[in-house]
This record gives structure tokens, sequence and C-alpha cells, in this order.
């Protein structure tokens, strides 16, 4: 063994840090946890006073033993913004996310399993094994946070039996980001750990795709630490973030002692409380209590994009009292009105979108740097639709000027110049109409 | 040949044209014929499916060649197989038969194939599919690479027959996601390895280890597909073939594809300095060959060896397009050039529009362009393998073709063009692997633990797994749980392994002197000393200055300066040898064959002025010491044969032996020149005597130097015979170098040295 370290050494060139690692752990002095060191010395059923005080104890199956954490929360609990009972009423109009899928009961308060998972890496390779998996769900007087942990990798199988076994109580998964990276890893582990194919009646509800639909130009970061602390007014103290729980999980398995891990129990128990509210969060807007059990966005951009969002879920009347908002008040123009204007002409809503257009433009004419797309829209419309070919004529002139106030220096910039030549077009296209139409 | 208009009938009549023409003739040392071969054949297998056999015969095929009827047998028969065949004997169809066979017999069933790049891996998805649209059938074949969009992925893993892919998507992606692979594993029936010679050296020992890696996973799944390999000829198919899959394999080498008649030519440029041994560029004779043929309208293909070299020729003979030959007949292929540009010449060498291609190596693989006329060869392609792929290119089953191989003045091609017989009676090359290599095994035992955790009693490569396993463990990245060592560490140990070579990393040379233009490449190895800082870089005839290395990024920037004088740098190289392994004498050399470590730094380097060599300076280089533990071979003179001889002379005839060696030796290995070292040491350290050491430049080793040491005799003779038949006076860069290295008694003495150590044989 010490051979085959020397020959190791001399290929890599024996740098003197390859072997500081080593050094240090025997010059280390022997501490108390090297003697906790799990499975071997201790018996599996047996657990010392530092993990009970964590409110630790451990479960067996047919597949083998693990640990499991219950906590438990009344469910007039405040998160942040929400009580977590405010899921009883709210959840129902989850629905919006699977429309079709009628077999299956509506979201209900008991029917939703929240899951999130700590692994030993990133991504969805094999070698990333989740050594704690966090479930919530709510019963009839309580909220439940179950946290199973593995002692060491030949855990894994009896604490994922033991899921397959809890997943069956429940028709909906809620995840944050479960779809890309939480399921797949358990259904890979599923096949590794030689228990078939995870079970997949269950209907997802991953809230990562609606945060980042709405949040995306408002917030720094879609991350769900982010959201809560910016949107849910949830405030963690001491956490552990996420990102250190691996290394706190190997140094575990190294000496043994179960007291660091407290922090990683505790973080993952926030997070099913913030998935928690967030859904409660979701439910509400899906449910039309915007402006009653959740206050309107200050911000026009994010009244737009949940607009957009709602309007997207098939929620177009709630989506239209939000654009009301944002259109009718003698609201400054901004960078919500171009993508409003565009969903209007999609849905054919011309008004509106003439309306908007119509203020872009204006504005657009007074500003330094001003944009032209509204002018093309407008000459679009004109040409098209109201056949008012003068008026066509006039707006795509004045984006032809606009477009020239451009500096000389981007006149290069090829995606510019196909514009140029596409108002050019336009221009000569109108021109030709017109006199087509005078000579008649 | 037509008297009006300067063009033959025929290839056959344009080469009795040539024969007449002396100032050609003067220069061809060689010219061999082999003559056209019947096509040997055999009954389509009885057993084939009737929508197979419909298939064949639509597109023409009536009949098997014997390999391929074969290959077909072996694979029936539950074996693994290798099949050896040359360019263009239709080798696709020793895999494909087998495998569409099994899968219109069961529609469930799997098979990867893997190929070394992706290109050749287009093709043949094209290929399969074509076969499957004749035939009516479902059938799904997919290249998955870094290229397949991720919106198809899915699909290609789920419903995918065929999965077609390289080693590298296998290691980094699909083995260490083999979860989202369940069908295919679950299913698998045959692996396919096409290209087999492509995966030697550094390289191949990678590979060797992804493929245990993938065995190791087809049995957690619960199969046992079998391997089917396709390989160019080289001297050792099927024991490479057995080291690389870690099987026992059947051969199938009974090539029955016809071929028309061949000529090869081998040319030698004139010289043109008798004194300094220096014949004319072997880049204006190619040329000269080159646009004889094109203007004959004989579709060429020119190989070069460096992408420097191609873009040289191209510019000479694009010049022809101006001529007699249309705008983009004449077009240029290799690497750096995008896979779209690619797809186009391919297709306009098939269907005849483009007339000529000058190409680097990377056309040497099977990469469909159909079959050309002629081939010129710039410089020998550094192996017979590859000489014989190369020259593949032309050759039609019908009709004559035609190679000419242009000699440079590297010692190895004057070699070759002076030994045609060693070129045509001698076996080709042995594809050499060492996927026991430590480093190379450890890395790759990572990845396996990554992908599923080791048990006891289990086996990967031939060293103790367990202490493998311990020391993984004692390194923090594994875990281990009773009899099971488990992954336990949050870094994805794929990404940072490449399989193919660190060392085939260049350094750019870049000219500032107007703007800034890339030069020219040097490689790894060489930079130290041939573009330090202040260095002379001499390209082209013109003198550069490096003003600026960046050794990280690996570039070196130059600017052309007018100086009197040239640099010589000084590498201290320092060699310990730790262990012998194998010992024998002949003669009256002692060799021997064990571990050692080498110590290279760049010290000084000198300005010389030019014709008078006078030392007119110097200067210190700061660069990083180089240490690389490694496996070599070294032979030592006794004192008898250095009786006579000052340390001057010495070290001139050592060096002398030591340059023809250094050429010599990749004539019995299939490795790049550049993967072997030779340093000659006038007494060293270890044997106290005249030696000279051979070492392989890649940590722990990889096979060479012990090859090397086992056909010492036969080496040692090569290069005294080399030397002698050398026509120069004293000495030259196509021998023991030129006399400005090794003095003016430099050739003579090293004849002397060698004489008498083999006098006694």
């Amino acid at each position: 063994m010490s051979g085959l370290r020397e020959r190791m050494n001399r290929l890599r060139g024996a740098s003197p840090q390859s072997s500081a690692a080593e050094d240090e752990a025997e010059n280390r002095p022997l501490q108390d946890s090297d003697r906790l060191k799990p499975s071997e010395e201790e018996p599996e059923d047996r657990l010392s006073g530092e993990w009970s005080r964590m409110q630790v104890r451990t479960a067996a199956n047919d597949w083998g033993s693990f640990l499991l954490r219950e906590v438990f929360y009344p469910l007039d609990y405040q998160h942040g913004t929400h009580r977590l009972m405010e899921l009883i009423d709210a959840s129902a109009a989850l629905s919006a996310f699977h429309r079709g899928s009628e077999e299956t009961p509506a979201p209900s308060a008991y029917n939703m399993l929240f899951l999130d998972l700590e692994t030993t890496g990133l991504g969805v390779g094999t070698g990333n094994v989740p050594f704690m998996v966090g479930l919530g769900y709510a019963t009839f007087d309580r909220f439940v946070i179950e946290q199973s942990l593995i002692r060491h990798p030949a855990e894994e199988r009896a604490m994922l039996a033991y899921l397959a076994e809890k997943l069956k109580n429940f028709d909906y998964l809620v995840t944050y980001n479960g779809r890309t990276f939480d399921w797949p890893v358990l259904a890979g582990r599923y096949i590794m750990n030689g228990l078939g194919r995870l079970d997949s009646r269950l209907l997802h509800l991953d809230f990562l795709h609606p945060s980042r639909s709405i949040w995306r130009n408002t917030l720094t970061s879609c991350k769900l630490s982010h959201i809560e602390e910016e949107r849910l007014n949830i405030k963690r103290h001491d956490d552990v973030p996420g990102s250190l729980a691996p290394s706190i999980y190997f140094q575990y398995l190294a000496d043994g002692d179960p007291a660091p891990l407290e922090g990683v129990f505790r973080h993952n128990e926030i997070d099913m409380l913030s998935l928690a509210c967030l859904a409660i969060r979701f439910a509400h807007l899906l449910g039309g209590r915007l402006g009653i059990d959740v206050p309107y966005p200050e911000d026009q951009e994010e009244l737009l994009r949940t607009g957009l969002w709602l309007d997207k879920m098939g929620l177009t009347d709630l989506a239209e009292t939000l654009f009301a908002r944002l259109a009718d008040k003698d609201v400054p123009t901004g960078s919500w009105c171009l993508p409003l204007a565009a969903r209007d002409k999609k849905v054919g809503n011309w008004e509106r979108a003439v309306l908007l257009w119509q203020k872009i433009a204006l504005s657009a004419e007074a500003s330094a740097l001003p944009s032209y797309e509204a002018h093309i829209e407008l000459a679009m419309y004109n040409e098209h639709r109201s056949k008012d070919l003068p008026s066509a004529l006039r707006y795509a002139e004045s984006a032809m000027q606009l477009a020239l106030r451009r500096p000389q220096s981007r006149r290069n910039d090829p995606k510019l110049r196909a514009e140029l030549e596409a108002i050019a077009n336009r221009l000569e296209r109108l021109r030709r109409k017109q006199n087509k139409g005078n000579v008649n | 040949m037509n008297r009006w208009t300067g063009k033959a009938s025929s290839l056959e009549d344009w080469l009795d044209h040539l024969r007449k023409q002396p100032e050609i003739m003067a220069n061809v040392t060689h010219w061999h014929t082999i003559p056209a071969r019947e096509a040997k054949t055999a009954d389509l297998p009885a057993d084939l499916h009737p929508k197979l056999i419909e298939a064949l015969n639509i597109r023409g095929i009536e009949r098997l060649f014997t390999h391929q009827s074969a290959a077909y047998r072996a694979v029936r028969d539950g074996k693994h197989v290798v099949a050896v065949t040359p360019t263009a004997s239709g080798k696709t169809l020793c895999y494909n038969l087998p495998v569409l066979q099994s899968l219109l017999e069961n529609e469930s069933g799997r098979a990867l194939y893997l190929f070394p790049t992706k290109a050749l891996a287009q093709d043949q998805v094209a290929e399969l599919q074509e076969l499957a649209n004749i035939m009516e059938v479902d059938l799904k074949t997919h290249t998955y690479d870094g290229d397949t969009p991720p919106t198809v992925r899915t699909a290609i893993r789920n419903a995918g027959h065929i999965v077609v892919t390289n080693p590298d998507m296998l290691h980094s992606a699909i083995l260490p996601h083999h979860t989202k692979w369940v069908k295919l594993f679950e299913n698998i029936k045959y692996i396919v390895i096409d290209e087999l010679h492509a995966y030697r050296g550094v390289f191949g020992s990678h590979v060797a280890n992804v493929i245990r890696r993938l065995k190791r996973i087809c049995k957690f799944y619960g199969s046992a597909p079998q391997f089917i390999c396709a390989s160019a000829t080289i001297d050792n198919p099927g024991e490479h073939a057995e080291r690389l899959i870690g099987e026992r394999v059947a051969l199938v080498d009974n090539n029955g594809a016809p071929t028309g008649e061949k000529h090869f030519v081998f040319y030698n440029p004139p010289v043109v300095n008798q004194q300094l041994g220096i014949r004319r560029s072997s880049v204006l004779e190619t040329r000269k060959l080159a646009s004889l043929l094109l203007k004959q309208g004989v579709q060429t293909i020119v190989f070069a060896r460096s992408r420097v070299r191609v873009e040289l020729l191209l510019t000479y003979l694009q010049e022809l397009e101006k001529g007699e030959l249309g705008k983009k007949t004449i077009r240029g292929y290799r690497g750096g050039y995008l896979p779209k540009l690619r797809r186009e010449i391919e297709r306009g060498l098939r269907s005849g529009e483009i007339r000529g291609v000058v190409s680097t190596n990377a056309l040497e693989l099977g990469i469909d362009i159909g079959q050309l006329q002629a081939c010129v060869l710039n410089g020998y392609p550094g192996t017979i393998a590859s000489t014989w792929q190369q020259s593949g290119r032309a050759g039609r089953r019908q009709g004559s073709s035609v190679t000419f191989m242009v000699a440079s003045s590297n010692p190895l091609d004057q070699y070759m063009i002076q030994n045609p017989d060693f070129f045509f009676n001698r076996p080709p090359e042995r594809a050499l692997i060492h996927p026991d290599n430590l480093l190379i095994l450890i890395d790759h035992i990572k990845c396996a633990a990554y992908e599923l955790p080791f048990e006891e009693g289990d086996r990967f490569g031939s060293e103790s797994l367990t202490d493998m396993l311990e020391f993984l463990v004692e390194e923090k990245v594994l875990h281990r749980v009773q009899n099971r060592w488990y992954w336990m560490d949050q870094s994805f140990p794929a990404h940072n392994i490449s399989l193919r070579s660190a060392a085939q990393e260049n350094f750019i040379i870049i000219d500032r002197t107007e703007g800034s233009r890339v030069l020219g490449e040097v490689d790894r190895f060489g930079a130290p000393t041939l573009i330090h800082e202040e260095a002379i870089y001499i390209h082209e005839g013109v003198q550069y200055q490096v003003e600026k290395l960046d050794y990280p990024e690996k570039k070196a920037y130059v600017r052309e300066v007018n100086v009197d004088y040239f640099t010589d740098a000084n590498l201290a190289v320092e060699l310990k040898v730790l262990h012998v392994d194998r010992e024998a004498q002949s003669g009256s050399l002692v060799r021997q064959y064990g571990e050692l470590t080498v110590n290279a730094k760049p010290t000084i380097f000198k300005k010389i002025r030019l014709r008078t060599h006078e030392n007119i300076g110097s200067g210190p280089i700061h660069l990083p010491e180089e240490e690389l533990h490694t496996s070599g071979y070294w032979f030592s003179f006794n004192e008898e044969a250095a009786a006579g001889k000052g340390t001057n002379e010495m070290q001139c005839a050592l060096l002398g032996i030591a340059n023809v060696l250094v050429h010599i030796a990749p004539l019995y290995l299939m490795c790049d020149p550049m993967d072997i070292r030779v340093v000659p040491q006038v007494k060293a350290v270890h044997t106290k005597r005249p030696t000279i050491y051979f070492y392989d430049r890649y940590p722990g080793g990889i096979g060479l130097s012990e090859r090397l040491y086992e056909v010492h005799d036969e080496l040692v003779r090569q290069a005294q015979s080399l030397i002698a038949s050398c026509t120069c006076l004293s000495g030259c860069p196509a021998c023991v170098g030129p006399i400005e290295e090794v003095g003016l008694l430099g050739k003579s003495q090293a004849l002397e040295l060698l004489g008498e150590a083999r006098a006694v044989l």
C-alpha cells in the first residue's frame, strides 16, 4: 500500500502538496470523535445522545436501517408572508398546472408531497448520492417534516425503499427544480440500488419554471433562498448554505461526529417550509387572490410577467385585470409596454396594442437613442389591418429617420444593417402601393 | 499519349510515358508494381434474413467477399471478432451484416458503435440508414456526440437501436449517466469498434480502460455483448484487440476484395548540396508530381504531414485552377476545417467535381470519399500502416492506380526510400498500449467507482485492485463500508480526465512583425529549446526572434529580424535509473530495461555566428524543470569498443548514433516520433560507460521502450546500415546529423563504434 503511494507520488512528480493532507491526518491528535466512527463500533439501533438531541431516531425495513428525523409544525404557523394553513383553501387552484389529467384528483393540502434532496455532488451523474431526503406534507392537524439520513452509502437502499412506500400516499410531488434534478437523481438511484423504476404516477409541481417566468427580470437570482427572502419575507438565521452540505456530510463519514449535521437538517427543514409557502403563493396567484391575499407587485415589470404567466396558464381573465392596471392608469411607458403589445397583437386585442404602440412611439421620438420597433408595428398595422396607407407610410418613414439616428459606429452591425434594409423595402413597397392606388 | 493535347488516354499510358522521362526517372529509386487481384467471394449466408438479402441485391451485392463472410460466420458463432482489412474492401459489412441480421431477428436488441472521430460516425449512420430504408424496417440509428441537440438526446437514449458515438463521449457522457441508458445496456448485443488501430499509445491505453468500464456497466445490467472490431493492417491486430477489449478474439484477415493494378513509386528529390547532404525541397517535388497528374485529369489526393504544409501545397496547386482546371476543383482538408465544409469536400470528391485534395492524415481514416486514381505522399507518413492506409485512397477495384512517395531529407524518409524491401516485405508496426499504466489506471478506477461501487473480489486491470481502492480511500474520494467501496466526493471525475494525451498540445508561434499571424507550431517537448525567449526561430529561411514565451498559454510571440547568428540551447537532462527489470547482452553491448526518472531543464543558450560558428554570446533560459518518471531502455558500449576514442570523439559518435536511432525507432513502434526520446551519455551515472538511453515520454511509460529493448539487435543493425548507405560525405541531416552538430568525423566515428560493438556478434 505504501509502495503504491510512493509510486503514485513519483509519477505525479512528487509535489510536496500532494502528501500534505496525509501528514495533516497523521499529526492530528486523536479526537473524541474518532471513537464515534459509525456502524462498526456502535450497534446500529442504539444512537448516541447527540442524535436524540437532534430528534433523530433509527428506522428500519426489509432492506436495512437508516436515520429519521421528524419535526412538526402547527398549521397556523406563520412562515414569512404566509400561514401553512392557507394550503387548505388555496391548493385547488394549482390544478391549472395539470389541466387535462382528470383521473388525478385536484391538488389539496393533503395529497401534495414536498420534496428536497441533499446530495453529495452536483449534476445527475451516477456518483451523486442523495444522503438526505427531506419530505413535507400536511395532515389534518399539523405539517410534518420527515428527513431521512443515511449513515453510510450502504444504507441508501433502505432509505429509498422507505421513500417509495411514502410516495404511494400522495398524488402530487412538489419541488423546486425537481424535474431536472431531484427526480432524475432519485430515478437513477433506484436503478443503481436494484429497486427498479421509480413510480411515475405522481404529477409534478416544479416551481422553478414559474418562478423564472415571473421574477427573471426583477430578481438577481431565481434560487429558492433568494426568492423567499425577497418575495416571501423569510429570514433565515445561522443558515448553513446548501453548498456546504456535501463537505459536512463527508466530514461526518470520516469522523462519525453528528453535531455539524444539525445545520444541514435545519437548512433542509426551512427549504421544505419555504417550498410550502411558495406553493401557497402560486396557488393564490392562480386563484385570483392577487390584491386580496397577496399584494400587487410594485414593479411594473413583475406585474407584466405575472400577467403573461397567468395568460400562459390559461387564466386570461386574471391576466387581463393585471394588464388593465398597467395600461389604463397614467403609467409612464416602460420596458413592459412592448411585450404586452406583442401579447395583445397575438390574441387580436388590437385596440390596446395600437394604443400601447402609439404611447411607445411618442416617447421614443423624444428620446436620445430611440427605438423604432413600435413605429414598425404601427406601419404594419396600418398597412395590413386598418388599410390606412398614408399612416403606414408615415410610421415607416419615421422608423427610417429614427434608425438613421443610430451612431455611425454601429452602421456595420449586421443586425442594424438588416433592419435598415427591411425598413427600406417596406417603404418602397408602401410607396408603390400608394402610387398604384392613386392611379386607380 | 496524344501528340496534340499532351494528354494520355489512360493512367497506364501516362505511366509508360513517365517512365521514358529521364529527368523524373533519375529520382525514382524504386518502382513497385502490385498486380491486380481477383475477387474471392462466398455465397450469402444461408441464414440471412430475406429483407437483408433483398437490400444487398438492390445495392448490387449478390455475393460476399471472403472476409465479410468469415466475419459474419464468426460473429454468429458467438465469438468476439477483429477483421483486418485494407482501405476500400467493404469492411463495414463485416459488422453491419451480423448486427442488422440480429436486429431483424429481435428488434429489442441494441448495438453501440465506436469511432475515433465524429465525422466517421456520421458517415456510418448515413450508410446504416440507407440500408434500413431499403429494407423498410423501423431501425433507429443515431449519432450521439457533442453536436447532438439536447432535445433529441432522450429519444436516442430510449429508442436508438444503434447508437454511434466516440470513446470520449462514452467516457464523459454515457457511462457516468448509465441509468439514463437502461434500454441500451439491458439489451446490448454488439459493441462495434472500428479503426481499432487508431487506439494506440496513451489514447489507446485510456480507451482500453473506458472499455473495461463499459463492460462493467453491461454486466450490471445483465448483458454480455460481443465485440466486433475492424482494423487497418497492423502487425498485431489480434493481440491489440485482445488487450484493448480484454477478451479472446477470432481474427478475420482473409481479404477477398479485388484490387486493380497498383504502382508504388519511391521518389527521392535530387541532392543539391553534396557536402551538407541537402536535397531539393520535398514540397516542391510533390507539387511537381501532383501538378503533372492533375493536368492529366487524374483525380489525385496529396497527403502532407503538417497543417502548414497542407496549406502551402494547396496554395501552389490552386494555381492550376487558373489554367486547365476550374474554380474550386482543388481543395484542402484538415482538422481545423468546419464539419460543413468537410462534408462538402467529401461529396465533391465522391462526385468527381473536385479533382484534387491536399490533406493531413485526417483523410487517412475511413471517411467515404470514393476511390481516387493517384496519391502523392509528401514525406513518409511515419508508419508503414499509415502509408498503406493513405496509399489505399488511390486504387479502384478495376483499373490502375499510382502512389508516389516523395521523401524529405529526414533520416526515416531516407531510410525508407533507400530500403524498399523493408517497406514492402516487413509487416507493419505493432500497435502498443499499456492500459495498466498506473496513472491512467487510477484515473479510470475513479471514474468506474463513480459509475458503480466496487466490491471485494472485483477485477480492474492487473494491479491489485484492493490496494488501489484503499489508496483512493486515503485520498478521500472513496468511502469503504464493509467489503464495498463507494464514490464519495463532489467532483465528476470524468471531466478532469482527457483521453487524448496532453503531449499532443503544441505551442503556437505568432508573428507580430505586422499585425499578428500564426507562423507555425512547435511540439511541447521542443518548445523549451526552440522557442525560449531571445531564441532565433527560423521559418522558411526567414529569421524570427522570440520576444515572449507564454508558457502556460502555449504561445510564443516572434518578430522578424535579420541577424548573423543562430541560437543553440543547452538542455540539461539528468537520468536516474530506479529499477532494472530486464537485462541481456548481445555482442559487446549490454542492454537493460527498467524504470527511470528524467529531469530536464533548459539552462543557457548560445549565440553562434553563421558560417564561422564562433560563439558570440550567451544568455540564461528561465523555464521550469520538468520531471518525468517513466520506463526506459538503454545499452552501453564496453571498454574495448570505446578504446582509442577521446571524450570528444565519443561524444560525437554517440550523438550521431542517437540521431539515427531516434528516427528509426518508430519503424518498430506505432507511435509519433515525439513519443520516444533518445539521450546519449559518454559516461552514464548508472553504467559508468558510454550509454544510449531511450525513454517513453509519458509518465509511467506506455510500453514503447520495452518493445525497443526486444528488437534491440535489429534496431542497431538498421542504424548501422542506414549510416553506411547514406551518400553524404561526413554526416548530413538524413543520417547522423549535420556536421555542425556531430563534427567532421561524426559519421565515421559513429560507424566505427557500431562496427566494433557488433563485430563480436
